[in-house]
């Protein structure tokens, strides 16, 4: 049978390791995905992630299944390389926040070297998303 | 009224493995299991190859110079999970793109970072500094 538990703390059986039901709400990610940005994008993984967009070379966005309570919640991006990195840094940037809805939030596949930067579509991008649900 | 619930373990009735947890809108609810974080490292390189902090590693390998393979106690359900992994800029570097720390490669059951300076040479670095989130085993 399906049961709900109401409760402020939550502590160990011997009375130790509290914490608040409201860090357990506050510090969970609310929505995370990982992603192959080649050929056609898409997902790898995800939670709490409703679809993603293309919107051109090294530019996607994610929608959300339940939606965030502001625009401005916490975004991390990341990628990994499949062989050693040369000198090269490989990111996946979050758009700045006047983009950013409830509903989505938009990322930008960069590159950077010691003479050129730019776009580009990888295999491997990933992110995070920390803030209330609506 | 104020509830302390103590308790070692969490386990769902309908699924175990999913709990629901209201959000902080009071309307829409979160999964408890997939918000959390499943694995994260402090590592130092340069000191002796030593954790700052873990959560989830059983061991670590030295491959070399700035090459380090974290393995988890607990292994995650696939390869395909998001990871987020940094480190410090050191003042020697005068720009981003001259230190690098990268996932060279991410399985379900551990993680190699690698680390990188100017011209591409390898490098150990005081930070590294992962996270991965996703699904449990």
């Amino acid at each position: 049978m399906a049961s709900e538990l109401r409760v402020n703390t939550l502590k160990d059986a011997s009375g130790n390791n509290s914490v608040a039901t409201s860090f357990v709400a506050g510090g969970s990610a609310k929505a995370w995905a990982a992603m192959n940005g080649t050929g056609t994008p898409a997902l790898r993984d995800s939670f709490n992630v409703s679809g993603l967009t293309d919107n051109g070379t090294g530019d996607f966005s994610f929608a959300y299944s339940n939606n965030l309570a502001t625009a401005d919640a916490y975004t991390a991006g990341g990628m990994v390389a499949n062989t050693s990195a040369s000198n090269t840094t490989y990111t996946l940037a979050p758009y700045s926040s006047s983009t950013l809805t409830t509903s989505s939030s938009r990322y930008s596949m960069r590159y950077n070297t010691a003479s050129a930067e730019g776009v580009a579509d990888y295999a491997y991008g990933a992110t995070t998303i920390h803030g209330d649900l609506a | 009224m104020a509830s302390l619930l103590k308790v070692d373990s969490l386990t769902g009735v309908t699924t175990a493995g999913s709990i629901s947890v209201t959000g902080e809108g009071n309307s829409t609810t979160t999964n408890l299991q997939q918000g959390l974080a499943k694995h994260w490292v402090r590592f130092d390189q340069v000191n002796s190859n030593t954790f700052g902090d873990t959560f989830n590693s059983s061991s670590f390998t030295d491959n070399g110079t700035g090459n380090t393979l974290f393995t988890r106690t607990s292994n995650l359900a696939n390869d395909d999970y998001p990871a987020f992994i940094t480190t410090e800029i050191q003042a020697s570097y005068t720009n981003t793109a001259d230190a690098l720390i990268a996932g060279a490669t991410q399985l379900s059951t551990s993680f190699m970072s690698t680390y990188h300076v100017e011209n591409g040479s390898a490098a150990d670095t005081r930070t590294v500094a992962m996270m991965a989130v996703g699904d449990l085993a």
